[in-house]
């Protein structure tokens, strides 16, 4: 079986990572595209021995499962110019925040009866083999389709089969939620600094007890108020300082956190759902770079995405 | 004459106290089979704890002598509450051999503080001070240490040997146990209620509770782990994980409009300040009696070989009010 990335930046780069480390897939079963062969991420793939390229299309005609690891509002254009390519084997799988599968199934279904789509979310700790992930399965995917994915990201950290209608608070919270402990990371050494730690001792001695906290969570039945019951002794140094972190409503900030990563992922989902590609939104070099991949005609791509690609050196009919 | 200090098969550890530090402890050094359980005593004189049965459901030798404890060890923990350590001190002072090492583990208390009471057993008693945290329950533990007067380098090895097994483990100067204190000692607590508020949020936005705090602690176990494997700073990584006009970035600014980094900090200085207040109380050397209920005093002078003048005199606790009364006050 092969995977083809379509898009080749952080996700990509993550999810590659973590699958070769786990032996879930050979690097040589692997392809990545993109038109930008400027991403920092792409030396580092080319690095891990998987095929880069910058057609599109040959990342599909390579590839079983088919992960779309570009940013949401490009979605749309992708699915256009690789919706020919696509055959009764391909599972195509999207990552893109916000896009619903309804959105993706209806602009494949212009090119297939029947497209095997499912809806992912998950995040950089992949990377590490700690990721989070969740997914939805589409009309037309098996049962078998999502315990393939599933087999494919459990290798990489904790994954489970939701409703799609979850999918954005998921992303609010699991898919952002490694920024929010990037900035509590930072923070916490700061604090140590303060008091005179060195500060990769700080960072050390931070990220570790934040691991250890969480691992003591998932591994245990109880509550995490009853775990910070635990660590908290009478009149000791712990619930001074939890007293200082509720006075300034610490948990407020996170859960306003959650709550509008969710909202904007909302918010993308509708502006993905017009099913129009701003020219705004493409620069025009990258546009070309798709155009000259072989097999992309203007027309093809253009009609459906409705940008005008006309302007300079693709100038047949509109 | 040198001694290999290295962990060997016949050594003993023992724990005066057997509560939360020491269960944890037992259970990660158990699970990461460092020591068999069976060379492991700990000591109460309060049998009620919680942690008493795992203790010896782990197959812990638990009593409620901590002079026996001492007898059956070659490591010794002393897992107490820092206002008890004077007092566990003097108890078990007269036991204290030349092959002890005592690792003192309570928030606050100094090295010299300790070494002052035991000069008054020993010429010269290895002590090193700890500051560890619950995750080595988990065998995640973030542990630093401090070698005492007279303990050699061999015994510090020795000590980070055992704690390495359950965590990260590395020998710091003195002078910051209480900065770490406030950063990994009290961390844990810090994430717990990070991910009940989490959870909060995922729930609010329709997620079922326990997927809520499964996914959210999985975040926080996942990016930890990223940021330990990466030389990257923790800003570049926020970053990468920043996409243009995107959920996170969003997230990420109600969070900095709420001075989220400075509660941290704050956090961070609250426990290590309230931990240095600790040890100004504790190197008062004397402790109070409003600190110890009368049963609990009672159930130690009753043990074999406890007398009340021995524990009387250096604490200045006045034991001789009940049982103990025909002894003559000093």
């Amino acid at each position: 079986m092969s995977v083809g990335f379509i898009g080749a930046g952080q996700l990509a780069h993550a999810l590659v990572k973590g699958f070769t480390a786990a032996g879930v897939i050979a690097a040589n079963r692997i392809t990545a595209s993109s038109p930008d062969t400027d991403l920092p991420t792409v030396s580092s793939l080319r690095k891990m021995g998987i095929s880069f390229t910058t057609s599109n299309k040959e990342a599909a005609h390579k590839s079983d499962v088919l992960f779309l690891a570009v940013k949401p509002h490009i979605i749309p254009f992708v699915l256009d110019e690789i919706g020919p390519d696509i055959e009764d084997r391909h599972l195509i799988v999207s990552c893109a925040a916000g896009v619903t599968i309804s959105s993706i199934e209806k602009k494949l279904l212009q090119y297939r009866a029947a497209p095997k789509v499912m809806r992912c979310m998950t995040n950089t700790p992949v990377v590490v083999r700690e990721g989070a992930t969740v997914y939805a399965t589409g009309t037309h995917a098996e049962v078998e389709d999502g315990k393939l994915l599933e087999q494919l990201m459990a290798s990489v950290g904790f994954c489970t089969e939701v409703e799609e209608d979850l999918i954005d608070a998921v992303t609010g919270l699991s898919g952002s939620g490694p920024a929010y402990a990037f900035t509590a990371l930072d923070a916490l050494a700061d604090g140590g600094v303060k008091m005179g730690l060195p500060r990769r001792l700080a960072v050390r001695l931070g990220a570790q007890a934040l691991l250890g906290a969480a691992k003591m969570l998932l591994d245990s039945e109880q509550h995490p108020g009853q775990l910070k019951d635990n660590v908290c002794s009478p009149g000791g140094a712990t619930i001074h300082a939890l007293h200082f972190l509720e006075s300034g409503g610490f948990r407020s900030l996170l859960i306003n956190a959650v709550e509008a990563s969710c909202i904007r992922t909302r918010e993308l989902q509708f502006l993905a759902d017009q099913e129009t590609i701003s020219p705004t939104a493409i620069k025009k070099t990258t546009l070309d770079k798709v155009l000259q991949q072989p097999g992309v005609s203007s027309t093809s791509v253009a009609t459906k995405s409705r940008v005008n690609l006309f302007n300079n050196r693709s100038g047949g009919k509109k």
